[in-house]
C-alpha cells in the first residue's frame, strides 16, 4: 500500500496539471491511472434529498469514468447531519472522503480543522467566479477549505386573486410591503377565519431576518477579533419591528411555528365533504403571502388528478411570484440558503477526492444544478437555471442575499435554536429592545469558540 | 430471595413481564437449594453478563466519566489536546440557574406522569380483573396494540392529534362547543407542551404498567376472595384488604421503573419539540444532555450533565432501592 | 351474590370506552395509510378509510429502502433478543438460585444501569465501535441494544427461575433423570412464558432503538427500519408531509410487532402450567 502512494500522488499532480489546461471543461480525457483505482472507493455524502438522483447518478458515472474509482454515495437527513460529521470526520478509518453540509454549518467544522484544505485548487475550481459569501463561511485566515455547492434563495408566493381583491398593489419597496401585507389581513376579502396576509411562523428567524438585514441590520458583527451579537443595534432593531407589526397584524401563524410548508396555507386544498360524500365547498386556504425556497412552487397550484395521483399544479391566473424588495431600489437581502462541499481532513483518497471536486465544479455538472433549479456555485452558469418567473425571482433575491455569520460557533446557535426562541417572543413582549438585548447576552459567547 | 416462589402469571397475563413477587405474596415453600453459596458455579453464571456488560458499556460510560472532569468540546473532538479541568464543569453546572430549571422541570415531570401512570394502569388492570372474559380479552389486545407501536410511528399520530390546523383534538373540541379550539396551538406553551408530553408517555406506559399489575392482582387466590364474599366483604374492602397488601410490592417496583424510566424520557420530548415549542423552555434532562453534547458540540459539560442525572436517579429511587436490597437479603 | 347487574354491565362498558381511547391512535394510523393525502390535508378529519385504497402501502412497501431496513432490523432484532436470552437466563439463575459474594451489588449494578443516561454515551459508543470495525455492522448494533436489554431481562426472569421450585427438579432427578434432562424436561418448559416475556421486552426495545443506530449505522445499506421510517418521515416534511404515505410507513413498521405479539401470546397460553408450580 505504502509502495504506491507516491505514484498516486504523482499521478494526481498529472492529473491537476491535464485539468489546468484543459480549462475544467467537461470532456477531458480519462485519467491514465483508472486501473490503479479499480478497487478504491471514495465516499460522497450528500444532505437530504435535494440532489436529484439524476444528477446522483452523473457523478458515479463520470468518477467511474475519469478514475476508475468507485464512487458511493450516502444520503444524510439534515437534522441528523451535525451528529454524524461530529462522529465519522475525525475518524480516519471510516470518514466519508467528501461532504455536503450547510453553508451555516461550515465555519463551526471548518474553524476546527474538520477539512482539507483545497486552496490549491480554489482557482482551477472556478476562483472569484464561485459565490464569495459560501467561500468565505468555508475559510479560515485566507485559506479555502468548504466551497460552495448550491444556493437557493427564499422569495415570496402570493395569490394574486386575494390581493386583487385586496385592492393592494405590488409592492416596490419593503415599508409597501409591510403595509399591504397588514391591509389584506384586515381587510380578509374571503372572511376566512384566522387568515394571514403574510403567514410568516413565529419561530421563523431564517426568513424573519431579511427585515433585519434589509434595515441594514445583521445578526453578529466581529469586534477586536471576537464575535458579537447584534440584535439590538439600531438597525437591526428596526427589521424587528416591522417583524413585530407583522406578526401582530398580518400574521395568524403560530408563535411556535418554524419555516416548514407554509406552501400548505396558500393552496386552496381541502375539498370538504358533506354527509352525503359531496364537496361542502370549504378550502383551507389562510394566507395570501409565503415566502419559501424556489423549490417550493413544485406544491403549490390547483390540485389535479395525473395518472390517478393527486398533484398539484401551478396556475398563473392565481398564483405569482416576487422577490421581496428592500427599500432602495434593489431587492431585500434575505437568507441565502444552500450548502458547501468540503474534502474531510482525515480522507485516506485525498487524491481522488480532488477528482471528485473537479466533476462537481465541471460546467456540465454546474449546468446540471442549475437546469435542477439549484444555484450553481459558479456564477458563470447561474442561466442555466431558466428563464422563467421561478428562475427570474430566484436570481434576484440572492443577487443581494446573505449569509448568517461566519463565526465559528454559529451551528451552536442555531442547533440550541435560540433565535427561534429568541423570534417566537417577538410579537407579545412590551419591550423589543430588552428582550434584543437579552438575547445578545445569550448569543455573544456561543459565538467564539474559546 | 430464594425464600420465595412466584408464581408464572396465568394465561390472562399474556406477554407479561411479571414483577418479582413479595415475599408475601406467596411464600410456600422454600426451594431446596435455598442459601447455598454453590461454590464458583454462580460466578459463571454471572460471567456473561459481566463480560458483555464490560464490553459494551465499560468504555462509553468510562469516557463519559473522563470527559466530564476534561474541558472538550469539537476542537477535542477533532484532535486537539483535552484538557483536564476537575471540577470545572460540575461547578459551573451548579451555578448555572438553566440547569435547575431543568432539573426541576424534569422531577416533576417526572412524577407526575410515573404516578398517574401507575394509578391509571392500576385501574386498567381492577376493571381487567373485574370484567368478564371477551370484554377483558379486547381490552388486553388494545393494550397490546398500543404497546407494539414503535415510538416513531406513535409520535407521528400523536403529534398529528393535536396539530394546531388539522388536528383532531381542535376539531373535537370545536364540534363540542368550544370554538376557542380552533387552531389552538398546544406545542406552544410549556404547560400545555408538558400536559400533552404526558399523556402520551402515560398512553405508552400504561399497557406494560396495568399487564404486569394484573398479574400481581391473577395471583390472588380464588378461594380467598370467594370466602371474603361469603363473609359480607364489599369490592372495595376487598380491593383495600385482600388485594392491595398482595399487589403494594409490585406497585412499587413498577413505580420505580417508571420514575427511573420518565426521568430518562427523550425521544417523546425531543420528536415533540421538532414538531413545535420553544426547545429551551420544554428542555427536559435527556433533551438538554442531547442539545450540549450533540446541539453545541460541549461534550465536557454534556458528560458533566449525564453524571449529575444519574446521581439525581439514585437520590430520588434511593428510599426504594434500599428496601428492595433489604427484600433480597 | 349481590353485585346488581347494572354494575357489571356499566365496567364492560367503562373497559370498552377505555379499550377503544388505547387502540384509537392504532386505528388513526391504520385508517390514515388508506387515504390519499388530499383527503388528509383536510381540515375536517376522515373517520372511515371508505374509497381508500393500498396505493400508499404499496409506494412505500416498493422501496427497496424498506426492504433491506427490514432485513437489518430482522437479523438486529433477533440476534438481540437470542443473545439477551441466553445471558439473561445464566444471570437470572445464578441471582435467584444461589447465595454468592458480590449478589448483592451485582442485582444493585443491574438496577444502576437502568439509570444510564443514554444520550450522553453516543461519541463513545461510535468510537467503540469503530474501533472494533463493528461500524454498519448488524453484530455490532446487536452487542449494544444485548448490553442494554439485559439488565432488565434478568430482573424479569429471575422471578420466573424462583418460581419453579429446585424440589421439582430434585424430584425428577430421584426418578432417575439427569440433571440436564430434569433441566430440559421439567424446569424449562415451566420457564417458557418467563422467556417468553423477556423475549417480548428485548424484541420491543431492540425493535424500536433509533438513537443508537443513528450513530453506529452511518451506511444508507445498513439503516435499521425506526431510521428508514425517521428519514422517510424527515424526507417527506423537507417538501409536503404525505401523511398517507408516512401512516402506511409506521403500520408497516409497527405489523412485525403486532405480528410477534400474536404469535407468542399463542404459544404463551400453551406453555403455561401454573397449576403445576402452585402444587
Amino acid at each position: 500500500m505504502n509502495r504506491r502512494l507516491p505514484l498516486v500522488l504523482v499521478t494526481s499532480a498529472a492529473l491537476a496539471l491535464t485539468a489546468c489546461s484543459s480549462g475544467g471543461g467537461s470532456d477531458e480525457p480519462a485519467a491514465t491511472n483508472t486501473a490503479d483505482n479499480a478497487g478504491k472507493t471514495v465516499t460522497l455524502w450528500l444532505a437530504g434529498g435535494d440532489t436529484p438522483d439524476e444528477l446522483r447518478t452523473y457523478l458515479k458515472d463520470t468518477f467511474k469514468a475519469r478514475t476508475g474509482a468507485t464512487l458511493s454515495i450516502e444520503e444524510q437527513a439534515w437534522p441528523d447531519l451535525v451528529t454524524k460529521l461530529t462522529t465519522a470526520l475525525p475518524d480516519a478509518e471510516n470518514t466519508p472522503d467528501v461532504v455536503e453540509l450547510g453553508n451555516t454549518q461550515s465555519p463551526t467544522f471548518t474553524n476546527v480543522g474538520a477539512f482539507l484544505d483545497v486552496s490549491d485548487m480554489y482557482d482551477e475550481l472556478g476562483g472569484s467566479k464561485l459565490l464569495n459569501s459560501f467561500v468565505e463561511a468555508g475559510s479560515v485566515d485566507g485559506k479555502k477549505y468548504a466551497l460552495p455547492y448550491y444556493f437557493g434563495s427564499r422569495y415570496m408566493f402570493y395569490r394574486k386573486d386575494v390581493w386583487k381583491k385586496a385592492g393592494v398593489e405590488m409592492p416596490t419597496t419593503l415599508d409597501q410591503f409591510n403595509t399591504d401585507v397588514a391591509k389584506i389581513a384586515t381587510d380578509n376579502p374571503d372572511q376566512i377565519k384566522n387568515f394571514s396576509g403574510f403567514f410568516i411562523g413565529g419561530q421563523d428567524w431564517r426568513n424573519g431576518i431579511s427585515w433585519i438585514f434589509a434595515n441594514g441590520g445583521d445578526l453578529a458583527k466581529q469586534e477586536n477579533g471576537k464575535w458579537v451579537s447584534t440584535l439590538s443595534d439600531a438597525n437591526s432593531l428596526k427589521g424587528l419591528e416591522q417583524i413585530q407589526q407583522i406578526q401582530r397584524l398580518a400574521s395568524k401563524a403560530p408563535a411556535d411555528a418554524k419555516d416548514q410548508s407554509p406552501w400548505l396555507y396558500i393552496n386552496d386544498s381541502d375539498t370538504v365533504l358533506d354527509a352525503d360524500g359531496k364537496p361542502a365547498g370549504t378550502t383551507s386556504l389562510a394566507a395570501a403571502t409565503i415566502m419559501a425556497p424556489g423549490w417550493a412552487h413544485g406544491s403549490i397550484g390547483d390540485l389535479t388528478k395525473q395518472d390517478g395521483k393527486d398533484v398539484r399544479v401551478w396556475n398563473d391566473d392565481t398564483f405569482g411570484v416576487f422577490a421581496l424588495p428592500g427599500n432602495d431600489g434593489k431587492p431585500a437581502p434575505v437568507f441565502a440558503g444552500g450548502s458547501n462541499i468540503a474534502i474531510s481532513a482525515k480522507s485516506k483518497n485525498p487524491a481522488l477526492a480532488k477528482e471528485l471536486m473537479k466533476i462537481v465544479f465541471s460546467a456540465d455538472y454546474q449546468q446540471k444544478l442549475g437546469a435542477a433549479g439549484l444555484g450553481p456555485a459558479n456564477s458563470d452558469y447561474v442561466s442555466s437555471l431558466g428563464d422563467d418567473q421561478f428562475a427570474k425571482a430566484l436570481v434576484e433575491s440572492a443577487s443581494n442575499s446573505k449569509l448568517t455569520p461566519a463565526a465559528p460557533g454559529w451551528a451552536a446557535v442555531e442547533s440550541a435554536q435560540v433565535l427561534e426562541e429568541f423570534f417566537g417572543k417577538i410579537r407579545t413582549t412590551d419591550d423589543l429592545a430588552g428582550l434584543a438585548k437579552q438575547y445578545d447576552d445569550k448569543i455573544t459567547p456561543m459565538l467564539n469558540l474559546s | 430471595m430464594t425464600s420465595r416462589t412466584t408464581t408464572p402469571p396465568s394465561p390472562a397475563a399474556a406477554a407479561v413481564p411479571p414483577v418479582p413477587a413479595p415475599p408475601t405474596a406467596a411464600p410456600r415453600r422454600r426451594p431446596g437449594r435455598a442459601g447455598r453459596t454453590g461454590g464458583r458455579l454462580p460466578l459463571l453464571l454471572v460471567l456473561p453478563t459481566l463480560v458483555l456488560l464490560v464490553a459494551a458499556l465499560g468504555y462509553p460510560v468510562g469516557w463519559q466519566l473522563v470527559t466530564s472532569l476534561r474541558k472538550f468540546g469539537l476542537q477535542q473532538q477533532f484532535g486537539a489536546p483535552p484538557e483536564w479541568v476537575g471540577l470545572d464543569n460540575y461547578v459551573r453546572l451548579v451555578t448555572d440557574p438553566t440547569l435547575w430549571a431543568v432539573v426541576v422541570r424534569s422531577v416533576v415531570f417526572c412524577l407526575v406522569t410515573a404516578f398517574v401512570t401507575v394509578a391509571v394502569g392500576g385501574a386498567v388492570a381492577v376493571l381487567m380483573n373485574s370484567v368478564g372474559r371477551w370484554a377483558r380479552l379486547v381490552l388486553q389486545v388494545s393494550l397490546l396494540l398500543a404497546w407494539a407501536m414503535p415510538v416513531v410511528a406513535a409520535m407521528t399520530v400523536w403529534i398529528w392529534i393535536v396539530d394546531w390546523r388539522r388536528g383532531l383534538l381542535n376539531w373535537l373540541l370545536v364540534h363540542v362547543g368550544v370554538e376557542g379550539a380552533a387552531g389552538h396551538n398546544w406545542l406552544a406553551q410549556p404547560l400545555s407542551f408538558f400536559v400533552v408530553a404526558s399523556v402520551v408517555v402515560v398512553w405508552m406506559s400504561v399497557p406494560f404498567v396495568a399487564l404486569s399489575i394484573y398479574a400481581g392482582l391473577t395471583q390472588v387466590g380464588q378461594e380467598v376472595v370467594e370466602a371474603s364474599m361469603l363473609d359480607g366483604a364489599g369490592g372495595w374492602q376487598r380491593l383495600r384488604y385482600i388485594y392491595a397488601p398482595l399487589v403494594a410490592p409490585v406497585l412499587s417496583i413498577v413505580l420505580l421503573l417508571q420514575v427511573i424510566w420518565d426521568l430518562r424520557v427523550f425521544t417523546q420530548i425531543k420528536l415533540l419539540q421538532d414538531a413545535g415549542s420553544v426547545a429551551n423552555e420544554t428542555n427536559l434532562l435527556g433533551t438538554y444532555v442531547y442539545q450540549l453534547g450533540t446541539g453545541k458540540g460541549d461534550f465536557g459539560t454534556a458528560s458533566a450533565v449525564s453524571v449529575l442525572m444519574l446521581l439525581l436517579t439514585v437520590a430520588l429511587s434511593w428510599r426504594y432501592v434500599r428496601s428492595l436490597m433489604a427484600q433480597e437479603n | 351474590m349481590r353485585r346488581p347487574r347494572t354494575s357489571r354491565v356499566l365496567l364492560t362498558v367503562l373497559a370498552l370506552v377505555v379499550s377503544a381511547v388505547w387502540a384509537f391512535p392504532v386505528y388513526w394510523m391504520l385508517n390514515s395509510a388508506f387515504l390519499p393525502n388530499v383527503v388528509l390535508q383536510s381540515t375536517t378529519p376522515t373517520f372511515l378509510p371508505f374509497g381508500g385504497s393500498l396505493d400508499n402501502f404499496s409506494a412505500v412497501a416498493g422501496q427497496p429502502a424498506f426492504a433491506r431496513a427490514l432485513g437489518v432490523s430482522l437479523v438486529v432484532t433477533l440476534t438481540t433478543v437470542v443473545a439477551a436470552l441466553a445471558v439473561a437466563f445464566l444471570g437470572a439463575l445464578a441471582v435467584s438460585r444461589f447465595r454468592f459474594r458480590g449478589r448483592t451489588s451485582f442485582v444493585l449494578a443491574l438496577l444502576l444501569i437502568q439509570m444510564l443516561p443514554a444520550e450522553g454515551l453516543f461519541i463513545a459508543q461510535y468510537k467503540m465501535m469503530s474501533s472494533l470495525g463493528l461500524l454498519n455492522r448488524s453484530l455490532g448494533l446487536a452487542v449494544l441494544y444485548t448490553a442494554a436489554v439485559v439488565p432488565f431481562t434478568i430482573w424479569m426472569l429471575r422471578g420466573f427461575v424462583a418460581g419453579v421450585p429446585a424440589d421439582l427438579e430434585e424430584a425428577a432427578m430421584v426418578d432417575g433423570l439427569s440433571r440436564v434432562q430434569a433441566f430440559l424436561r421439567i424446569t424449562f418448559p415451566l420457564l417458557a412464558p418467563g422467556l417468553v416475556a423477556s423475549g417480548v421486552y428485548a424484541f420491543l426495545q431492540a425493535w424500536n432503538e433509533f438513537t443508537v443506530a443513528l450513530v453506529v449505522m452511518t451506511e444508507e445499506q445498513s439503516r435499521t427500519l425506526p431510521l428508514w421510517l425517521r428519514g422517510f418521515v424527515q424526507a417527506s416534511a423537507s417538501r409536503e408531509t404525505d401523511w398517507g404515505q408516512v401512516m402506511a410507513a409506521s403500520t408497516l413498521v409497527a405489523l412485525p410487532v403486532i405480528v410477534f405479539f400474536l404469535l407468542v401470546q399463542g404459544r404463551m397460553s400453551s406453555g403455561l402450567v401454573g397449576g403445576a408450580v402452585k402444587g
